[in-house]
């Protein structure tokens, strides 16, 4: 390598240090997703960990939580700060403090984050923060997913903002019994911010035990160096993305029954000079007032820029792990009008942005298309969140399930089936986990056949899943693609949208779209989920004979699609390659 | 009698031949014939029963350390399979949990979708369900369907068949009557059910436990049954037991059956052996720490006994197990590691790792990379002489050179670049003990580091410092720890089921049922062994959590009936357990007995002691004094530093270091600063001054 590089300590203590700060949010990580209790943080594993600096400055995050979790923590604690000094409060050790303000770095109301500030004898070097997705936040209706008719933020349940839950080590009675009597599924909502709680402390103490070995000074070089390192591997990738200006367009269903709140585009427009990066959301639809489909700005539509540029530009698989922290977001500026779906003014509603910051981040991606068309997927097939829930003997039960999408195709690969997109990688819950302790059953679970977007590779094939009630309930929906297909590159074909059912137990059936404020169910009732299949990536007819031959072994796709979509003659089981090459080149 | 163990490696295949009458061992070692390992093993008892004179007839035991099953999963090149599941959940492999492997990539592969076990085609359907939570009929089986499936199979040549069917932990029989139709269809076929493999909850990981089960089903039965007969064949009447992941031996009957218990079988019997070396010493807690050219194996033993894992942490290739093993935590990092400044400008050592060929550069089989092998040479703490036991020369001048281009890169000298490489692959392993101790509540000041390996002596006395362990021990074979360890154990196999009982409501008699079907059942597994009664113990656990929470613990039930006072002890040991894990308990919540298992073991005649070295003196053994260089303090010094041959030192006589001691199989570095001696019991024991 040409380039010299300056840094003010060696090499050797700067790696001995970064292994083990990232070993110390790990452990963070793991101790969070088996202490808790819901199954949205410990089979899912929606949740995030993460070491800051004294400023907020990421250090490290834990690598099992979901991008969308870990990513934001330096937001809520930069707020933090921010609002303390504010009020003028100070730090104290053996402070726990409460935050969730969408408003002021959170991602949204449900993901709360407990911080504890460390200190190194009176110095505070850090925050050790955690943040998870909770169950229910005490929103107008049962979850903490699809409250998709609230009006503003006060409508999606309680905020808490900077609020010290342990004062000095003190807990703070009064917050936790006010928060206990206004969510419902108190006892997991509780237990699991206690798991976050210890999850923190034990970080803080392992912080601590770090500097003990190796002296502040060197600790805060080494995460000096860890940021500028991040920072130069950013640089060089952007270097090697051609100067120019990339734009894409996708739309979000929003809601689809009204005329005024639905097909809102998401533009995005990338210009890169040298190793610089801005994107721009200008073009982006104004937001929605009184729907809570707006995106924070920070927490989730920065998360959702950062994530797509670092998995192109940077993909783990051919560049290795590599470190998450402040730095490699420095070389990137955004640029987001105030006021659009992405930048929403207070006291606008955020709560179901999951969705649309999905769509953003595949936008990002069609964007980076233009310039990397070797590095992306097609267009991905978005996502759903649903919270079931009832009422037994006065006490809620809830339950959330995220449903998967799936990727275009891919330079060299298929597209992955029925998995989760782009800034979301959470885990399903196994069938004979649900139904052991909930009154449901999923009654089907498989590959959605003869949909993905044909092309020289072909789409992910999303999946259909279904779950019945045994006993009366409710659910609530939030999700997107119902309307939009996810885009084919190169050729390829656009993939097909999802669906969504509700069929009763006397077999009638009702067609659901993308946003469904709570609605009960009866005993029996079905719901049924068509996952998106994703685009095709190149000319389909360059697809070799044997490939699509598989697939049609593999009842993926059928004979009439081979032949319709790929040219591709199959008669009697068999492949037909000149009666193949006939049709290909009529 | 007479028992040998044989272990397969990568490169060589280990022996060790004990006789129980005399107390005399033996140890041999033979080229691993990588093609058909068995040629190897079969060799290599034969030489060793040449070269001591044993009569063939003699033996009564072999246990061996088998990695097909391992490299049949790393290859990618077992059966062509078929699966019989229910209607409507024909992807469960698929799908799999729906989560990505990597969160920050747009090109990785899915192992369960890019090479699938069994592909979707061979996936057939038969319409049958039952739910929780007692196995209800909600859909009879098509037995007409499984019937076909079971003709496509035949007609196809697919002979190796996994029946995974949902909630099957509940009730087998549903599976074992779809086994018995496509058994009668099809009688030489090779089919396995998810409730015999794995009887768990959790579809995903159970079928894919089950699926891997005949994936790799029909090569280790072939294997096994084909080196049984040669073993038979050559003269020999001993019986063949093979190592499982559980740390206990199985029959070859069993492994034939099962063979997924085996995927760890050679790491496993490492961990037995270090296990049962540092017990010759009365050390009881112990972290075995076994490295190789491309990676370190960690255990943990305390009280004796090691660690199992967690049905959820246990990996094979990108796939899920769900099968009894030893906690065994594996990092990459080694003798081969190849250290290398980054685009990013970051110095990092592995996992890329230069293995057995081309190996470091300093072998001269033409590798040109800087290895950990090449820093600790060009540090002098390998003697380019003295590898090996002479069988090998290192090239310095290549080491050097390796260095050198490394370090000007890193704008470094040479000492400094490869003292560097061995403290960052130094500090990798001691975080990956880290993550196996302090992070579970254990504190490594109170255990001994177990080193063994090629490589695991080389680095240790560094890493115990790291993590203030106050003792690294050397065995005396420090490269045959895992054949040794082969003949330190007993027969061992695991039942379990799913019980699903919440605190306050536990049926007991349901949980008793369940113990005692259990127990039954491998009782049955014992006597069909030829094993008596008398030397059959059943130890009891259960799977515990709050209820909600998604992780269990392990916890051993004492007693032999299932009350109200083995319930209390069970759950107070849980508070406990979770208090030591977790740093946290919560003893006002109510807890679930997610499942109820049983561990039988079956004792066999058992290596008994070390080979006890005769005393030599300091003098004879000192072979020369040479340069090595230390980290002394924020400094780099190099240090007189004398070179000992291992067999030749006296015993209980303390040496200071700085010390290198050579050895057949490894070298051992002692630091300035620390101190060992060679006890009675054949170990070298270095103190660690921290």
């Amino acid at each position: 390598m040409e380039q010299k590089i300056q840094q003010s300590i060696d090499p050797v203590t700067a790696s001995v240090i970064q292994g083990a700060l990232q070993n110390i949010a790990i452990e963070m990580g793991y101790k969070l997703m088996r202490m808790s209790y819901s199954s949205i943080i410990r089979e899912s594993e929606d949740f995030g960990t993460a070491l800051t600096d004294a400023k907020g400055n990421q250090l490290a995050e834990s690598v099992q939580s979901t991008p969308l979790q870990s990513g934001p923590i330096p937001g809520y604690v930069k707020n933090v700060i921010e609002v303390f000094e504010r009020r003028g409060t100070p730090f104290k050790h053996g402070d726990v403090i409460m935050h969730n303000d969408p408003y002021g770095g959170a991602s949204h109301g449900p993901d709360i984050a407990l911080i504890v500030p460390v200190f190194y004898g009176d110095i505070l070097i850090g925050f050790s923060g955690t943040t998870a997705h909770h169950l229910d936040v005490g929103a107008l209706s049962p979850g903490s997913c699809g409250i998709v008719d609230a009006i503003d933020v006060y409508a999606e349940g309680l905020q808490f903002k900077a609020i010290k839950v342990y004062d000095g080590g003190e807990r703070n009675e009064a917050v936790w019994q006010i928060l206990k009597d206004n969510v419902r599924a108190p006892g997991m909502v509780v237990g699991d911010m206690e798991a976050q709680v210890a999850a923190c402390q034990i970080g803080a103490e392992r912080f601590i035990d770090l500097v003990d070995r190796f002296g502040l000074q060197a600790v805060d070089d080494a995460s000096e160096a860890l940021m500028d390192y991040s920072e130069r591997l950013m640089r060089n990738a952007i270097r090697d993305v051609p100067d120019g200006v990339y734009s894409a367009k996708t739309f979000i269903d929003g809601f689809l029954e009204d005329p005024d709140r639905r097909d809102l585009p998401l533009v995005v427009t990338i210009t890169i000079s040298g190793d610089e990066m801005e994107v721009d959301l200008e073009g982006t639809a104004p937001q929605v007032s009184d729907r809570p489909i707006n995106m924070p700005l920070i927490g989730t539509v920065d998360i959702s820029i950062w994530l797509t540029v670092r998995s192109v530009l940077l993909d783990s698989d051919i560049y290795g792990y590599i470190p998450q922290n402040s730095g490699l977001t420095r070389p990137i500026t955004l640029k987001v009008p105030r006021g659009c779906l992405a930048n929403p003014i207070f006291p606008a509603p955020v709560i179901a942005r999951f969705t649309p910051g999905n769509q953003l981040a595949d936008t990002v991606m069609k964007a980076l298309a233009g310039a990397v068309p070797e590095q992306v997927s097609a267009g991905i097939g978005n996502l759903k969140v649903i919270a079931f829930s009832g009422l037994k003997e006065e006490t809620h039960w809830v339950h959330m399930e995220i449903f998967e999408g799936s990727y275009g195709g891919r330079y060299n690969r298929n597209g992955m089936d029925a998995v989760d997109t782009l800034y979301a990688n959470t885990r399903n819950n196994p069938i004979e986990d649900i139904e052991s302790h909930l009154p449901m059953r999923v009654t089907r679970y498989e590959l959605r056949e003869d949909t993905s977007g044909a092309g020289r590779t072909r789409g992910g094939l999303g999946a259909c899943r279904a779950f019945q009630f045994l006993e009366p309930g409710g659910f609530s929906v939030e999700g997107e693609g119902h309307k939009f297909a996810p885009w084919g590159f190169k050729g390829g074909n656009d993939g097909k949208t999802a669906e969504l059912h509700l069929i009763h137990a006397d077999g009638k059936s009702e067609s659901l779209t993308s946003k469904v404020p709570y609605h009960t169910t009866e005993t029996g009732d079905t719901f049924l989920a068509i996952g998106p299949s994703a685009g095709g990536y190149g000319e389909a007819f360059e697809r070799s004979p044997e490939d699509v031959y598989e697939d049609v072994l593999d009842e993926l796709i059928s004979v009439e699609t081979a032949e319709r979509d790929y040219g591709v003659i199959i008669s009697h089981g068999k492949l037909d390659l000149e009666a193949t090459a006939k049709r290909r080149h009529a | 009698m007479k028992l040998i163990g044989v272990d397969v490696g990568g490169t060589f295949t280990d022996l060790v031949l004990f006789d129980s009458n005399t107390g005399a061992t033996f140890t041999h070692k033979t080229p691993t014939t990588p093609h058909n390992p068995s040629e190897g093993v079969m060799s290599g008892i034969n030489e060793l029963c040449r070269r001591f004179s044993v009569d063939r007839k003699s033996i009564d035991h072999i246990y061996h350390g088998t990695t097909t099953a391992t490299n049949t999963m790393l290859e990618h090149d077992g059966a062509v399979c078929g699966m019989i599941t229910n209607e409507g959940y024909r992807d469960i492999i698929h799908i799999g949990r729906h989560q990505r492997p990597q969160h920050f990539s747009i090109q990785q592969e899915i192992p369960w979708q890019d090479r699938p076990l069994v592909k979707r085609r061979w996936r057939k359907t038969v319409a049958h369900r039952i739910a929780p939570p007692h196995g209800e009929v909600l859909v009879p089986l098509d037995e007409n369907a499984v019937r076909q499936a079971a003709e496509t199979f035949k007609a196809n040549d697919i002979d190796a068949i996994a029946i995974c069917f949902l909630f099957a932990f509940l009730d087998p029989s549903h599976e074992h009557r779809a086994r018995d139709i496509v058994l009668e269809v099809y009688p030489e076929a090779f089919v396995t059910c998810s409730s015999d493999v794995s009887p768990q909850f959790r579809e995903f990981e159970r079928f894919t436990t089950t699926a891997i089960n005949a994936y790799i089903g029909p090569k280790v039965r072939n294997y096994v049954t084909m080196l049984e007969e040669n073993i038979a064949d050559q003269g020999y009447s001993a019986d063949l037991h093979i190592m499982g992941s559980n740390g206990g031996l199985a029959t070859s009957a069993m492994v034939a059956e099962k063979p997924v218990l085996t995927i760890l079988s050679g790491p496993a019997a490492g961990v037995m052996g270090g296990a049962w070396s540092g017990g010759q010493s009365e050390r009881h807690s112990l972290i075995t720490f076994d490295v190789g050219g491309t990676s370190a194996d960690i255990g943990i033993i305390q009280h004796g006994q090691f660690a199992e894992a967690s049905p959820r942490d246990t990996w094979i290739a990108g796939f899920p197990l769900m099968v009894p093993m030893i906690d065994i935590h594996t990092i990459g990092a080694g003798g081969g590691s190849i250290a290398y400044q980054d685009k990013g400008g970051a110095f990092k050592v592995g996992p890329r790792s230069a293995g057995a060929r081309p190996g470091p550069s300093c072998y001269g089989f033409g590798g040109d990379q800087p290895t950990v092998t090449d820093a600790n040479l060009a540090l002098g703490r390998l003697d380019p002489d003295n590898f090996l036991g002479g069988e090998m020369m290192l090239d310095q001048a290549k080491a050097n050179q390796v260095i050198d281009n490394l370090a000007n890169e890193l704008s470094m000298d040479r000492l400094s670049c490869a003292e560097g490489i061995i403290t960052i692959v130094n500090s990798a392993m001691a975080n990956a003990i880290r993550s196996r101790t302090v992070q579970r509540g254990l504190d490594p000041r109170e255990f001994s580091l177990m080193a063994f390996g090629g490589g695991g002596p080389l680095q240790a006395s560094e890493v115990a410092a790291m993590l203030a362990i106050p003792e690294v021990i050397v065995p005396p074979h420090p490269g045959i720890t895992s054949a040794i360890g082969l003949l330190t154990t007993d027969i061992k196999y695991d039942a379990i089921r799913t019980a699903f009982q919440v605190s306050g409501q536990v049926s007991h008699d349901r949980v008793e049922a369940m113990f005692s079907e259990m127990e039954g059942q491998l009782a049955r597994q014992f006597r069909a062994d030829n094993i008596p009664d008398n030397d059959v113990e059943f130890l009891r656990y259960a799977d515990i959590r709050y209820v909600g929470q998604g992780y269990e613990l392990r916890v051993k039930i004492d007693g032999k009936y299932f009350d109200n006072n083995a319930e209390k002890q069970l759950f107070d040991q849980f508070e406990k357990q979770h208090q030591t894990e977790y740093g946290r308990s919560f003893p006002d919540s109510p807890k679930e007995i997610v499942n109820v298992r049983v561990s039988g073991i079956g004792t066999s005649t058992k290596l008994e002691k070390q080979d006890t070295p005769s005393s030599g003196s300091i003098d004879d053994a000192r072979v020369k004094v040479a340069q090595c260089v230390f980290r002394h303090g924020a400094e780099l010094k190099t240090f007189d530093t004398a070179i000992y041959q291992r067999g030749k030192l006296p015993l209980d006589e303390k040496v200071e270091g700085p010390a290198i001691i050579l050895q057949q199989d490894t070298t051992t570095v002692v630091r300035p600063g620390d101190s060992f001696h060679i006890d009675q019991q054949g170990n070298m024991l270095i103190s660690i001054n921290s």
